[in-house]
């Protein structure tokens, strides 16, 4: 009993933190129509980024985040004002071949800069636990996933409480209609894209801690978001909680009862047995040319 | 007060949906725009809201021009539109969707609370579903919180596609209620209505077009009335025999002058008695017509 109790709150834990990093990635998509390829790229290289940081100062990796969440919101908001922009309006494949290149030119100044090598930022509480009864749980899950569900309900106020919020979810909805009542299209989707970007800066920071990276890693992580996205719903934010949840449980209840080998391929078969019952995904809306 | 100028437009690289409209909307009126599908009635109302561009041409509110404005700089003038269907936010409240008409005034909270409270008073669903889901909202409802919305800016010129479309016979007349008090109150109103009867029914004056062009305007009973109206928006089903003084008497002299032509009503549902040249396309130049006919 106490280790399908440790599995599930391990599952919680790393389910909160897929959350935060799919949470971006379903915003954008949800505002702009735009799969961001790139989001597993950001990842990585906020998480670089934060190792080179924790190895030069001491930073602890997960606090960098108020400083790699800023960065990012920053890049984010120029890359999409002085690249993704010169795409809209065009078909969402568009989007994907052009934030494909974004990842690949990440991944190429990495590789260049950093070295191809596996890295991963090991602060002092890196192998310690908080032991709850018979249940451990490691403090650097634990951090992360505190991490992730402060900024998880940073997002949720201002999307529900600002009118920059509003307007995000205004043109997530109906973006016509948001346009009718003077919500700016481009200035809504560059924040948007911002906001997503910022969460995959304290992603980045997270992951520099929970797991071993290297350049290409970015691959694993964009399809692992893809997967939780699309299992949620594209574009739906409860939805991308959901599927990070599933897929959280998923990797520790197959690690704890089988083996971690096929806790991805877990992961996968739920997604093709929801899909097949609602191909909208769990909380996605079906659209009129889904139905015809 | 608002005044298109020979505006052609269409969508993507597609040919002009609009081919050279001239329309003018006076204040305190309300101008109908009724004609078949694919006449460009609803382009109209996107090209005055900024949603679409005019390729040329020009729209004009008094002396302030619009043209190519982007639609919250047009918004910014007091021209608020209520699209044909699904306006709203359906996964927010019907107090944010309200709200969000406030989008351009949202710094000056006092405003947005005085304009919140006067739309409440107005449209009582507002405030009996503020915390509902705008899309559990029956069809009736949505279009009350549509115009409630747009009431937010408390517009000088309100645009309506089909208000009617999809709605039951009480939901229309509490619609059709409201249109009327709105311009009671000063607000001048251009709407477009496939339910001819009901939208010259509202209206001061009428447009009808076909094509993409302008084919006749006038006040709306002299629009409703015109023996050339059938075969305009009924596609010719009238008979073909040559009406003596037709389509010229109104197009001879503004809207005001005498000679309202026909002594028939040519609603949807009843061709006229008297009657009237097939006009199509092809045969406007054949008919020089009514479209010399303001409504100024």
């Amino acid at each position: 009993m106490a280790q399908f109790v440790q599995a599930l709150a391990l599952g919680v834990l790393i389910g909160g933190i897929y959350a935060l990093m799919a949470g971006g990635l379903t915003l954008i998509f949800g505002v702009l129509r735009i799969v961001n390829i790139a989001q597993g790229a950001f990842l990585i290289l906020v998480a670089t980024f934060t190792w080179w940081l924790w190895r030069a100062t001491g930073l602890d990796p997960i606090l960098a985040s108020v400083i790699t969440a800023p960065l990012m919101f920053g890049a984010g908001w120029v890359l999409y004002r002085y690249v993704v922009v010169r795409i809209r309006g065009q078909a969402a494949s568009m989007s994907v071949l052009l934030t494909f290149g974004i990842a690949l030119v990440i991944e190429g100044v990495l590789n260049i800069v950093t070295g191809n090598r596996f890295r991963s930022a090991t602060p002092a509480y890196f192998e310690q636990s908080f032991r709850i009864g018979d249940i451990l749980l490691p403090k650097a899950q634990v951090y992360g996933f505190l991490a992730a569900v402060v900024v998880l309900g940073g997002l949720y106020l201002v999307l529900t409480r600002t009118w920059a919020g509003r307007a995000i979810r205004a043109t997530s909805q109906n973006p016509s209609a948001a346009a009718l009542v003077g919500i700016g299209a481009t200035a809504t989707a560059a924040l948007a894209f911002a906001l997503g970007s910022a969460s995959a800066g304290v992603g980045g920071s997270i992951l520099s801690v929970l797991y071993p990276f290297f350049p290409a890693s970015h691959y694993d992580w964009i399809s692992r978001l893809l997967g939780i996205v699309v299992l949620g719903g594209m574009g739906s934010l409860p939805g991308a909680l959901a599927g990070a949840l599933i897929l959280g449980l998923a990797e520790t209840l197959t690690a704890t009862y089988g083996s971690l080998q096929w806790s991805t391929l877990v992961f996968y078969l739920v997604i093709m047995a929801v899909l097949l019952v609602r191909p909208q995904g769990l909380f996605g809306a079906r659209l009129r040319e889904d139905a015809a | 007060m608002l005044t298109l100028n020979d505006v052609t437009a269409g969508y993507g690289n597609g040919g002009n949906v609009l081919q050279g409209v001239d329309l003018h909307c006076a204040e305190r009126t309300v101008t109908c725009i009724v004609g078949p599908n694919g006449a460009g009635k609803s382009t109209v109302l996107k090209v005055i809201s900024g949603l679409l561009r005019c390729r040329t041409g020009s729209i004009s509110m008094g002396d302030v021009p619009l043209t190519s404005l982007a639609p919250d700089r047009i918004l910014a003038h007091g021209i608020t539109q209520v699209p044909q269907s699904q306006a709203l936010f359906p996964g927010m409240s019907v107090r944010d969707n309200v709200m969000l008409g406030g989008y351009l005034i949202r710094r000056d909270r006092k405003l947005l609370a005085a304009r919140y409270a006067a739309v409440l008073e107005r449209i009582p669903i507002v405030s009996e579903r503020a915390s509902d889901h705008a899309g559990n909202l029956s069809g009736g409802q949505r279009r009350m919180v549509e115009i409630a919305r747009c009431l937010m800016l408390d517009p000088k010129l309100l645009l309506l596609d089909e208000p009617s479309l999809g709605l039951d016979p009480r939901s229309l007349a509490g619609v059709a209620t409201l249109i009327k008090s709105l311009n009671d109150g000063g607000t001048t109103v251009l709407l477009v209505e496939q339910n001819v009867r009901l939208g010259l029914g509202l209206a001061t004056h009428g447009v009808v077009m076909e094509g993409g062009k302008v084919r006749l305007t006038g006040t709306a009973a002299e629009v409703r009335d015109h023996p050339e109206m059938a075969s305009l928006y009924l596609g010719g089903s009238a008979p073909a025999t040559p009406a003596p003084a037709g389509p010229a008497s109104v197009s001879a002299g503004p809207a005001s002058a005498p000679g309202t032509p026909a002594s028939a009503p040519a609603g949807p549902g009843s061709a006229p008695a008297t009657p009237a040249t097939p006009a199509t396309p092809g045969s406007a130049s054949a008919s020089p017509t009514a479209k010399g006919v303001s409504n100024a």
